[in-house]
């Protein structure tokens, strides 16, 4: 099946999701209308919408009928500075809801000129295979030879294989093994949270191979140009100089000031050995290059020297999750621990989170692990090693805290660290209340790409430590921002250069698409694609008690800097939570009230 | 003083904005300002809740009562000051509040053998009392402390507390400024010696590592590290709110940390 662009879709767009069964290798297109895209954007919000029509009601995400959806955006193609993002999509085997992650650069782009403004595969193969998606449509190759090979290494001999033009986005052998973290990654980035590896994994396909075929065609090309030119402008000032100069890493002394730094899975919130991972020395000591996604004008990406010759991407919430939340101080353990992570298709946080609570189980006898200990980088690199071989106490930890602490009991799911499963990012939420609200509300489960709460507790502008109404807005505001970011798609490391961000991003799509979007539209887009979200997690067995935090978080205080205890009441989290369902308009359960503005029309197969 | 104390000058703020800044970081709680019908006010941060006494000539009582009963639905003690205390620690505030017991209703610092009423906690219940006492025309805070429990704190018990002691030995926080040569000579003395640490990208450019400066406010700190307080930056003390109200006021001891205001993500 060739790609034919639908000839009334909007610019920027094709208006078609190619899907491919990859057990029989049919591929069938459904076309996406002018409403379906303009109510859903592209990325995140496209994918919640494909999730919602393709997948069956309460289908095992590891089930071959299940599907896994490649999603481009009306910026992709463009020259717009950090638009070259994907997003994939699907029902996660860590959470059993949603789960949607973005990933970057050149996949994004030749996956999107496949004339496709989504590529979803369903069924599963019988032996490991590739999908390959070019102009010529798509078909399913063999591929026993890179089976139980890293990613990086299915990608370069699939490269060398398939010749020059492809662009692969591939699983390591966590994804095989059905990790239920393991991610999906392209040149080195991941899609990482929820366990789209696996999901991958699960159909026996190591790959999906795209080759660019055609052009993108916005509605105005010279604005288009001249908005590239100015965001471009934008995009090298201050407001991104953190990114470009030290990066993600460089929150981790400042989290650390600030008691907002999760150390040994939660029971502190300063880590007194955080100075040896600052950002501010190691990247003079061992940064050995930095990077930019494809059509990125900041560079956000810090390459490191790792043990042994190596070379890790360090950003700040690997060096979290592997470093303080495991007690780990040595930078060489915590890069080597990422660098393996890389290695195998590991989420680095819900991997940190999960080793995190080992380490407490087995200092408090719950688990016959006496080597695993906070603070021993070699204890966090063999249980790593454990977790990729599906040996020893790997098993257990390869399905994630709660499954793992269901197994273990004995109280320690009151500390295992994760919201609806999916492991803690390295944000205190009782130092940091609007993230404490957006952390427990969040569809895709705890998590800080999708709620950037965290924003508000560290903007100044109300008190982190007294969680009410104005985090209560906070954190809707901040999602609502996510979800256009994330759909649209723009990195969130731009968010500084915007004052009026809507109205902004809808003066991006306008000349891009055709359409006449502005800020109030855009808004709504972004309610539409969090209710969404929450209506496809209702569908598949979500209720209200998945919107909470770990009982440890809500029982125990954590000291800050001053000597000052600070806590979150279960009190105080349920008013929050209670108030976040008034302003979505939800019921008292949390449940979309049906509005008719949601998805529902426009696809045709 | 001849001139309304609240908003005397203090190292590029007022003294009000000092005294509210430094008891909102010692009780970690509302803060309520009692004054009197239109008495101009200097700018004071959004959440501090203003207050009317509107009944001249009644003595401290009345102000403390109008507090206290603001304060009822909302605290368990409240530590109750005026405003004239350039030198007020928190470290003070933190003391008198935390003594506060089950057995108590009043903690009463006698510095020098002279009681503080107004550098003193009080359950916010005792306004039901002072009203009664306010209608029978009792009007001196003595008339209070005869008909509840008072903890009385000396000079010796206030410093057994190691921060307290660390941060105020001599106890200047009850210093009081009362005629203007008293003001000037307590403008005299230098700020607070404070540490300020940068971090991320404004610790470039040799801003790295603890420094001691003096500076009485966020801002002044800021300028003495050679740092933009601009809209790209914020501040926390001692690791608690973070904030960008260079106004806010320091005191002894205090780590000052700046940051950059995207961080996180």
């Amino acid at each position: 099946m060739t790609a034919e662009p639908m000839t009334d879709a909007p610019g920027g767009y094709f208006g078609r999701a190619l899907v491919v069964d990859v057990g029989t290798g049919r591929a069938t297109v459904v076309k996406l209308s002018d409403r379906v895209l303009r109510d859903h954007l592209g990325g995140v919000g496209l994918g919640a919408w494909l999730l919602t029509e393709l997948a069956p009601v309460g289908v095992d995400p590891l089930a071959p009928e299940a599907p896994l959806a490649f999603c481009f955006s009306p910026l992709v193609g463009t020259p717009l500075t950090t638009s070259a993002k994907f997003a994939v999509v699907a029902k996660s085997p860590l959470t059993g809801l949603l789960t949607d992650a973005l990933a970057s650069s050149h996949f994004a782009i030749s996956g999107k000129l496949t004339g496709n403004d989504a590529i979803v595969v369903r069924g599963a193969c019988t032996r490991p295979s590739i999908l390959l998606v070019d102009g010529a449509g798509a078909r399913v190759e063999p591929a026993d030879d890179v089976w139980g090979h890293s990613a990086a290494e299915a990608e370069a001999a699939l490269k060398k294989r398939l010749g020059a033009g492809w662009r692969i986005a591939a699983i390591g052998t966590a994804g095989e093994r059905g990790v239920r973290y393991a991610t999906v990654s392209h040149d080195g980035r991941h899609a990482g949270r929820g366990g789209l590896g696996a999901v991958m994994g699960s159909k026996k396909l190591k790959a999906v191979a795209v080759r660019a075929a055609t052009k993108v065609a916005p509605a105005d090309r010279d604005a288009v140009l001249a908005a590239s030119r100015d965001l471009r402008s934008r995009s090298l000032g201050k407001a991104t100089a953190k990114y470009r100069e030290l990066g993600t890493l460089a929150n981790l002394l400042a989290f650390n000031a600030l008691s907002t730094l999760p150390t040994r899975n939660f029971t502190a919130a300063t880590f007194e050995q955080a100075p040896r991972l600052a950002a501010e020395d190691i990247s003079d000591l061992r940064k050995v290059a930095r990077n930019s996604c494809a059509s990125c004008s900041i560079g956000c990406e810090h390459i490191y020297a790792a043990k042994g010759g190596k070379k890790a991407r360090v950003e700040y919430e690997n060096v979290f999750a592997l470093g303080p939340m495991c007690g780990v101080s040595d930078p060489d353990d915590v890069l080597a621990a990422s660098a393996r992570c890389d290695e195998l298709g590991l989420d680095t946080i819900s991997a940190g989170g999960t080793i995190a609570w080992a380490m407490e189980c087995a200092e408090r006898g719950l688990l016959d692990a006496p080597w695993l200990r906070f603070g021993d980088g070699a204890a966090l690199l063999r249980a790593l090693d454990e977790i990729g071989a599906g040996t020893g106490i790997g098993p257990l930890l390869a399905e994630g805290s709660r499954r793992a602490a269901e197994r273990v009991g004995a109280g320690s799911a009151d500390f295992a660290p994760h919201v609806k499963g999916m492991e803690m990012p390295g944000y205190e939420p009782r130092t940091m209340h609007a993230m404490a609200l957006g952390l427990a509300v969040n569809a895709r489960g705890a998590d800080h790409n999708r709620s950037g709460a965290y924003e508000a507790d560290l903007s100044g502008d109300l008190d982190r430590l007294d969680g009410g109404q104005a985090h209560v807005a906070a954190a809707v505001e901040t999602e609502d921002r996510a979800a256009v970011m994330d759909s649209m798609i723009l990195c969130k490391f731009l968010r500084g250069v915007f004052t009026e961000p809507f109205d902004e991003w809808a003066a991006l799509l306008c000349p891009v698409t055709g359409w006449d979007v502005d800020g109030a539209e855009l808004r709504a887009t972004a309610r539409r694609i969090v209710a969404l979200k929450r209506a496809y997690n209702l569908r598949e067995g979500w209720t209200a008690a998945d919107d909470w935090l770990p009982e440890r978080l809500l029982s125990e205080p954590v000291q800050v800097g001053s000597g000052r205890e600070a806590s979150l009441t279960p009190q105080r989290l349920r008013r929050m939570i209670d108030g976040y369902y008034a302003a979505r308009g939800l019921d008292t359960q949390g449940r979309p009230v049906p509005s008719g503005d949601g998805a529902g029309s426009g696809a045709g197969q | 003083m001849g001139t309304s104390k609240a908003g005397l000058p203090w190292h590029g703020s007022t003294l009000l904005r000092r005294t509210v800044g430094v008891v909102a970081r010692g009780v970690a709680g509302p803060v309520v300002v009692v004054r009197a019908p239109d008495q101009p006010l200097p700018e004071l941060p959004p959440d501090v809740e203003i207050r009317e006494d509107d009944q001249e000539g009644l003595g401290p009582l009345q102000g403390l009562a109008i507090g206290l009963h603001a304060l009822r639905d909302v605290a368990d003690v409240a530590f109750c000051c005026s405003t004239d205390m350039p030198f007020l620690h928190t470290a003070f505030v933190s003391r008198v509040v935390e003594a506060m017991d089950d057995d108590h209703d009043v903690v009463l610092p006698v510095a020098n053998g002279h009681r503080q009423p107004l550098a003193a906690a009080y359950r916010p219940s005792l306004a039901v009392e002072i009203d009664d006492l306010l209608a029978a025309g009792r009007l001196k805070p003595a008339f209070l402390f005869d008909r509840c429990r008072v903890l009385r704190l000396s000079d010796d018990d206030l410093v057994a507390d190691r921060r307290l002691a660390a941060a105020d030995p001599s106890l200047d926080s009850l210093i009081n400024v009362n005629a203007p040569a008293d003001y000037e000579q307590a403008l005299a003395r230098p700020a607070p010696v404070v540490r300020v640490e940068c971090f991320g990208t404004l610790a470039r450019n040799g801003h790295r590592g603890v420094r001691a400066v003096q500076a009485a406010t966020i801002a002044a700190a800021a300028q003495a590290a050679d740092l933009d307080f601009d809209r790209h930056v914020v501040a926390a003390v001692n690791g608690e709110q973070v904030t960008r109200d260079g106004a806010t006021p320091l005191v002894s001891g205090d780590t000052v940390t700046f940051v950059s205001a995207d961080a996180g993500g």
